[in-house]
């Protein structure tokens, strides 16, 4: 199993938007004590799942705290955190600093009790700054960040992206600094900050749309469903939708064997769009053709299923996929002739399936230690451990 | 620039979308990134929009700019007889190799991890393909917009019963990938620094985005059920959306959990024509239009509620929080002249990146690594120019 950070001690008091940060650090082998006053904060977070039970538990929750151990202190136990808090090499939060100092964790508290720590906020709009103290979600993150601004309906309000992505996303984020500050640290670099805006992390994921404003003075706007260019964009088919980059920025041979595809096919309209005038890009992103082709491209695919066009278009050199439900993943022949999804029992669920490691290395998936802990599991475990350490301390 | 990375030599072969982001990051913190790239076949990127109007060239994308800052060009064909001679020798002096080509293209060049690890033991390589290297998919074609569509991030993306959104980009190369990417090769490397053992690291990228719905597959295992399309809305929070500002189409993102409704309407009653209806939805919309953008967010977030303009990318580079956090950067580039890209979402001890490096020419830096690190003579290197080896 690769777990180069076993040694290495993770206080995680992070809400929504960290939570996911003390989850990778723990695949890479750290020991990583999430730490809730009171109740954890993370149950709130949909999606949520029945147990045979009847208890409601949060998804969220058993995906982020996986592989973590949980320590549950009364919500005013300011000296039991401190105490956590200075075993720590690594301390990954979501508050502010006026926060962090009701919890007894003022600056200058943090550096005496945890100096050679790495202090880690994730926040809406990072640490300083003049929106510093502002409050922040998901969905305000993607309209501070720019995500927001490009998606929508024409018709419709900006609408965001499923999923929670700027609070995952800005969690990555911080995983990245930290590795870096523990590298540092080994070179004999301090770092005893690291600083994660949500705002920031969007903003830097907008694709083209900056250097675009910045060149040519446009800007970009949520256009829908409506394609960029023929061939390129989400089409319905006879069981949902597929995605297509048939396009300029698609494979070399993408467009000629989309269209050879559908003239074989017979289709109406097909020769049209198989004809010299459309091998031209330019051609392809006038309005009238983008609409031209999704009309064709409608014929061909009202009769052929998701999986029917992706298999064979994908055979055929195309860049295509089918706009898959989630619980559709579990049936991907590629995810399970790569063993992708892990089982995960001994959890508040009995049993629960995970998305495998996103990386592998040298080969190996392993990555599953424990299930994620119920709040306060692991409470007797980790404080013996301390005291234990402390009193290797006092005889020494 | 950190300094942190700058013990580490990055032989990069990574281009287009994901791969580029995850070696301007480690170039941002003080890595030499040696872009390998031929005119004979250019980065995508490089012939991509966005354009300065007049300067369509192969040094003129903003696109392409906006990823590869800090890194040096240099320019190898490699369908040159040499190529791989002169590739593999870059190699044997770089802590890192980088790729996001299909399976199996650098294997077949003789770069492959098991070809380099012999004579450089602690080197870190990282190849980026689509699916992975098996399986039966294995050689599948994708790009970002693809990637969300197959890993279920489209489809709960929108209005029900409309054509679902995902993000209108190719986000799963600008942040999944190359996030997920960054945590193995950092991790390989923090290894390594203790160890001297290398790392071959595979991320397949469907697998990578797959993780950013992690949430809905546990709950999918245990309901069988994915998310239905949902807008704006999710459970618990009232209101939750997005709504008309005063202007054009200027709008305000809005989200409050549900106990916390009362202060929205409180603060919103102050310009209302009509007292709170039963249609919710309907009289916010109407009383945030009698705002402007700027005033209402700050409002809300006065008794903490969470609220954001919705802001354009112009709105963006004019943002006065960023400005003072020092997000953009400012490059002067040899023939666009004064550009803007993005630095990095995070600071360590309070700095933001400072690099003013832009991207590199195509070889810009060509005779400055050959010369330094590969030893050449000028009339060696004149003659694999010659020869068209560095072109």
């Amino acid at each position: 199993m690769f777990a180069p950070l076993e040694g290495v001690r993770v206080i995680d008091l992070a809400g929504q938007r960290g939570a996911y940060t003390g989850r990778l650090l723990a695949d890479l082998g750290a020991d990583v004590i999430r730490v809730v006053r009171g109740a954890e904060p993370l149950s709130d977070v949909g999606p949520h799942v029945q147990t045979p039970d009847g208890t409601t538990v949060s998804a969220f929750e058993l995906f982020v705290n996986l592989n973590k151990r949980s320590v549950l202190l009364d919500a005013a136990d300011n000296e039991g955190l401190a105490a956590l808090v200075a075993t720590a090499d690594v301390v990954v939060h979501t508050m502010t600093w006026d926060e962090l100092a009701d919890c007894g964790l003022d600056q200058a508290t943090l550096s005496r009790i945890a100096p050679r720590a790495v202090i880690t906020s994730v926040l809406p709009f990072g640490a300083d700054g003049p929106r510093s103290g502002f409050a922040g979600d998901d969905l305000t993150q993607l309209a501070a960040g720019g995500l927001l601004c490009l998606g929508g309906y024409p018709d419709s309000e900006p609408i965001a992206v499923h999923g929670g992505q700027s609070d995952l996303g800005a969690a990555l984020v911080a995983t990245t600094g930290i590795l870096l500050a523990l590298i540092g640290r080994r070179h004999g670099r301090h770092v005893d900050q690291v600083d994660v805006s949500a705002q920031e992390t969007v903003a830097g994921a907008l694709e083209d749309a900056i250097p675009e404003y910045d060149l040519t003075g446009v800007v970009r706007r949520r256009r829908g469903d409506r394609a960029r260019e023929a061939g390129t964009g989400t089409y319905p088919c006879a069981d949902g939708y597929v995605a297509v980059v048939a396009g300029r920025m698609g494979t070399a041979a993408g467009w000629a064997a989309l269209t050879t595809w559908m003239v074989e096919a017979g289709v109406e309209g097909a020769d049209e769009v198989a004809s010299e005038v459309w091998l031209d890009f330019n051609h392809r992103q006038l309005p009238e053709s983008i609409d031209r082709f999704e009309k064709v491209f409608a014929g061909f695919a009202a009769d052929r299923t998701r999986e029917r066009l992706y298999e064979e278009g994908q055979r055929r050199g195309i860049a295509i996929a089918p706009v898959n439900q989630v619980h559709e993943l579990f049936e991907s022949p590629q995810l399970q002739a790569r063993r992708f999804f892990v089982d995960i029992t001994g959890g508040a669920v009995p049993s629960v399936r995970v998305p495998g490691r996103p990386y592998r290395v040298d080969g190996d998936t392993e990555f599953v230690r424990r299930a994620a802990p119920i709040a306060g599991q692991h409470t007797h475990e980790v404080l013996a451990e301390l005291l234990d350490g402390d009193n290797q301390r006092s005889r020494a | 620039m950190s300094e942190i990375l700058a013990a580490e030599r990055i032989l990069d072969f990574c281009w287009v979308g994901a791969g580029a982001l995850v070696t301007q990051t480690l170039a941002l913190h003080g890595a030499d990134v040696i872009k390998i790239e031929s005119s004979a076949r250019p980065d995508n990127l490089r012939v991509s929009p966005p354009f300065r109007p007049g300067q369509r060239d192969l040094n003129g994308s903003g696109y392409f700019a906006s990823r590869n800052s800090g890194k040096r060009s240099f320019a190898l064909n490699m369908k040159h007889p040499r190529a791989r001679e002169v590739a593999t020798e870059l190699a044997r002096v770089s802590t890192i190799v980088t790729s996001n080509y299909r399976p199996g293209v650098l294997e077949r060049w003789g770069l492959g991890y098991a070809d380099l690890c012999p004579d450089n033991p602690g080197l870190i390589h990282l190849s980026m393909p689509m699916q992975g290297s098996d399986g039966p998919h294995r050689d599948f074609a994708g790009f970002g917009s693809t990637i969300q569509a197959l890993a279920g991030l489209v489809a709960p993306s929108g209005l029900p019963g409309r054509t679902p959104l995902g993000t209108n980009t190719h986000y799963p190369d600008h942040l999944p990938n190359p996030g997920h990417a960054l945590v193995a090769l950092l991790g390989a490397i923090y290894r390594r620094d203790l160890t001297g053992q290398g790392a071959e690291l595979e991320l397949a990228q469907f697998e990578s985005t797959v993780n950013m719905m992690g949430p809905d597959v546990v709950a999918a295992s245990v309901t069988g059920k994915s998310p239905a399309p949902h807008g704006n809305a999710l459970a618990g929070y009232e209101p939750r959306g997005v709504y008309p500002a005063s202007g054009d189409d200027r709008w305000v993102a809005i989200s409050a959990a549900a106990k916390d409704c009362a202060r929205v309407v409180d603060v919103l009653k102050e310009r209302a024509v009509e007292p709170p209806s039963e249609d919710l939805e309907g009289w916010l919309a109407a009383a945030t239009s009698r705002w402007e953008a700027e005033e209402l967010v700050e409002r809300l977030q006065a008794v903490g509620i969470a609220a954001a303009e919705v802001l354009t990318t112009a709105e963006l580079l004019e943002d006065a929080h960023l400005a003072k956090r020092g997000f953009w950067r400012r490059l002067v580039h040899p023939t666009m002249g004064e550009i803007v890209v993005p630095g990095l979402p995070f600071q360590l001890n309070g700095a933001p990146i400072a690099d003013e490096r832009p991207a590199p020419m195509l070889g810009q830096h060509t005779w400055e690594v050959a010369e330094s690190v590969l030893g050449l003579t000028r009339s060696e290197y004149e003659r694999g120019v010659e020869e068209g080896l560095f072109q």
